[in-house]
């Protein structure tokens, strides 16, 4: 869990360009607080379905919030075990 | 029950008689049939009934996330004889202290959450716990009797848009407009009990009348798409399949991000009708729709929320280059458009003017408003024999030599951003009240589809944060894209803000 949440950590950091900020935490949502927008959600999805090699299905997105970092990593962590 | 057709709900009624179990909504917790749909909102409405006002100058929010409550609660609203106001479940507390100040609500629909976000505001109003509503007593008898007080020119729902000077307008639609709107519907397009219906829309755009009462009209099955799956067009892509739907009316720009995401080579073998409104749709993207569905058939429409939701219609019907402009039509049925020059005299072929409109379709005027009302609903000036009003729209068009009209632009400042209508001075007035802010001013780059908003302050501004401050005042959808700081702005002669200045400087390369 902590490596998945590294990984995604450093992606969206670099992809964001979201410099060493107090905010951006785990538990910050992404959206909300404008690390990211809605164009980038499917860029997360599209790295985590590329280096997991999973399928995260509409019914994933619908019924599992995918809105901080600690979401995404528990996702990502359920599809692997 | 008698069906003279006073009040929208009359069209649940008849569907519940006439397809009973079939199911009429699904959303991601479930799905309700026509019968249901109709008891649990007769319950609704029963409880409202009995626990506070209820009628015609009797509005109730309905402040759910977007889900089959909300439509029960709107349901159970009509049956109480009482107008329903959709609110959105994000809405700023700020905008929703101003939205409740204008409306005066006999109450307020909503769930544990949305309870305790209202709290701080301390309001004057009944605050409604919809699980309690809705496992609440059946009483018929009052209902029928509530029912037999409307007349089809009481309000069935007021919606809120943007307003120049930060005070939002409540839009007052009466029972007759969406009657008459969905007959326009059902007999203009092909949707019948076995069509399934993608909804797009939130409850508090119009669109969504279309999405509810099409369903109710022909026993189509309206499936509520879950809201998140707009953000993952590949996977919105996947649920359109696997629920077979087959007919949509969504913004453009949800239409646009679909095909520029490039996710249009899974099949949709179900999509037979496409509609769209709520801004202009760009050829480029509606030919990458065409290619890969080209049996659909596709229509823009066009309309204010002051004229219930669609006033003008074209079914694409030819080629279009993608440098072209898509008309936006002819009037629907049972409605009348005029464009006015300057003189208010009728614009000739080709000459550009405001679109005007007329009919049973157009407002009842904004709540509690009657300046601005009077200012935008206004006596026909080419009829001097009666009494013939008509809403001046603010939208600049002109009409082709195949009479089909052509929208140009804006009068005013107003804007259209991602299907949104959002008035620039709205903004600078809720920008203009942040801390340190000396003065604001927004523009709209055209080209990039974004707000620039500048701020005058002798501050250090970090963007995000402020943006974050917006929030609290603004929806998400009005929080500008770029942010441009300045100690002084630079002014005209006359001592106004210089946008043309601005733009030029920071918007046009």
């Amino acid at each position: 869990m902590e490596e998945i949440k590294d990984t995604l950590r450093a992606f969206i950091q670099e992809k964001f360009e979201i410099d060493d900020d107090p905010d951006f935490t785990d538990d910050v949502h992404l959206f909300n607080e404008g690390f990211v927008d809605s164009f980038g959600a499917v860029e997360i999805i599209h790295f985590i379905e590329q280096t997991y090699n999973i399928e995260i299905t509409q019914k994933d997105i619908t019924l599992y919030p995918m809105n901080t970092i600690e979401e995404i990593a528990e996702v990502v962590e359920n599809k692997l075990s | 029950m008698n069906y003279l057709m006073q009040s929208a709900v009359c069209l649940l009624e008849q569907a519940a008689e006439r397809f009973k179990n079939k199911i009429v909504f699904e959303d991601k917790d479930g799905a309700i049939s026509f019968e249901d749909l109709r008891t649990k909102s007769r319950i609704v409405g029963s409880e409202l009934l009995e626990k506070v006002e209820t009628g015609r100058k009797c509005p109730v929010i309905v402040y759910l996330p977007k889900s089959i409550n909300s439509i029960i609660s709107f349901m159970g609203s009509l049956y109480s004889a009482s107008p329903y106001v959709p609110i959105d479940y994000a809405i700023p507390m700020a905008r929703m202290e101003k939205t409740v100040e204008n409306l005066r609500p006999t109450a307020i629909i909503t769930d544990s959450e949305g309870k305790e976000k209202l709290a701080p505001l301390n309001l004057d109003t009944t605050i409604l716990i919809f699980d309690e509503l809705v496992n609440g007593q059946l009483n018929d008898e009052a209902v029928d009797m509530a029912l037999d007080s409307v007349c089809d020119l009481d309000p069935a729902y007021i919606m809120y848009t943007s307003g120049s000077t930060g005070v939002p307008k409540g839009v007052t639609i009466s029972n007759r407009a969406v009657l008459d709107y969905i007959e326009w519907i059902v007999e203009t397009f092909p949707i019948d009990g076995n069509s399934v219906i993608g909804m797009q829309s939130a409850f508090h755009f119009d669109n969504s009348v279309f999405d509810m009462y099409t369903a109710f009209y022909t026993g189509a099955k309206t499936m509520i798409i879950p809201e998140i799956l707009f953000m993952y067009p590949e996977k919105l892509m996947d649920y359109m399949a696997e629920s077979r739907i087959s007919v949509i009316f969504w913004v453009p720009t949800v239409m646009i991000s679909v095909a520029n995401g490039g996710v249009l080579e899974k099949p949709l073998p179900d999509l037979k009708l496409i509609l769209f409104a709520g801004e202009v749709m760009p050829n480029t993207q509606l030919n990458i729709w065409r290619k890969y569905l080209p049996d659909c058939m596709y229509v823009n429409m066009y309309g204010p929320t002051e004229a219930t939701d669609i006033a003008t219609y074209y079914v694409v019907d030819r080629e279009y280059e993608n440098h072209e402009t898509l008309p936006i039509g002819k009037v629907c049925a049972n409605m009348r458009a005029l464009i006015l020059n300057d003189e208010d005299k009728q614009c000739k072929v080709g000459e550009q003017g405001e679109l005007c409109i007329s009919g049973t379709g157009i407002a009842l005027g904004y709540w509690n408003a009657p300046e601005i009302t009077a200012k935008a609903f206004v006596q026909n000036p080419l009829n001097t024999k009666y009494h013939d009003r008509i809403y001046r729209t603010g939208d600049l068009v002109y009409e082709n030599e195949e009479g089909n009209i052509i929208f140009i632009g804006r009068k005013d400042s107003q804007i259209k951003l991602r299907g949104n209508r959002i008035e620039l001075g709205d903004l600078e007035s809720a920008a203009a009240a942040i801390e340190n802010v000396d003065s604001a001013c927004a523009l709209f780059d055209a080209d990039k589809q974004e707000i620039v908003l500048f701020i005058e302050t002798a501050a250090e501004i970090v963007a995000r944060k402020f943006k974050m401050e917006l929030k609290k005042y603004v929806p998400a959808y009005m929080v500008p894209a770029r942010i441009v700081t300045m100690e002084k702005f630079p002014h005209t002669p006359s001592g106004k803000i210089d946008r043309v200045g601005l733009r030029k400087e920071y918007i046009v390369k």
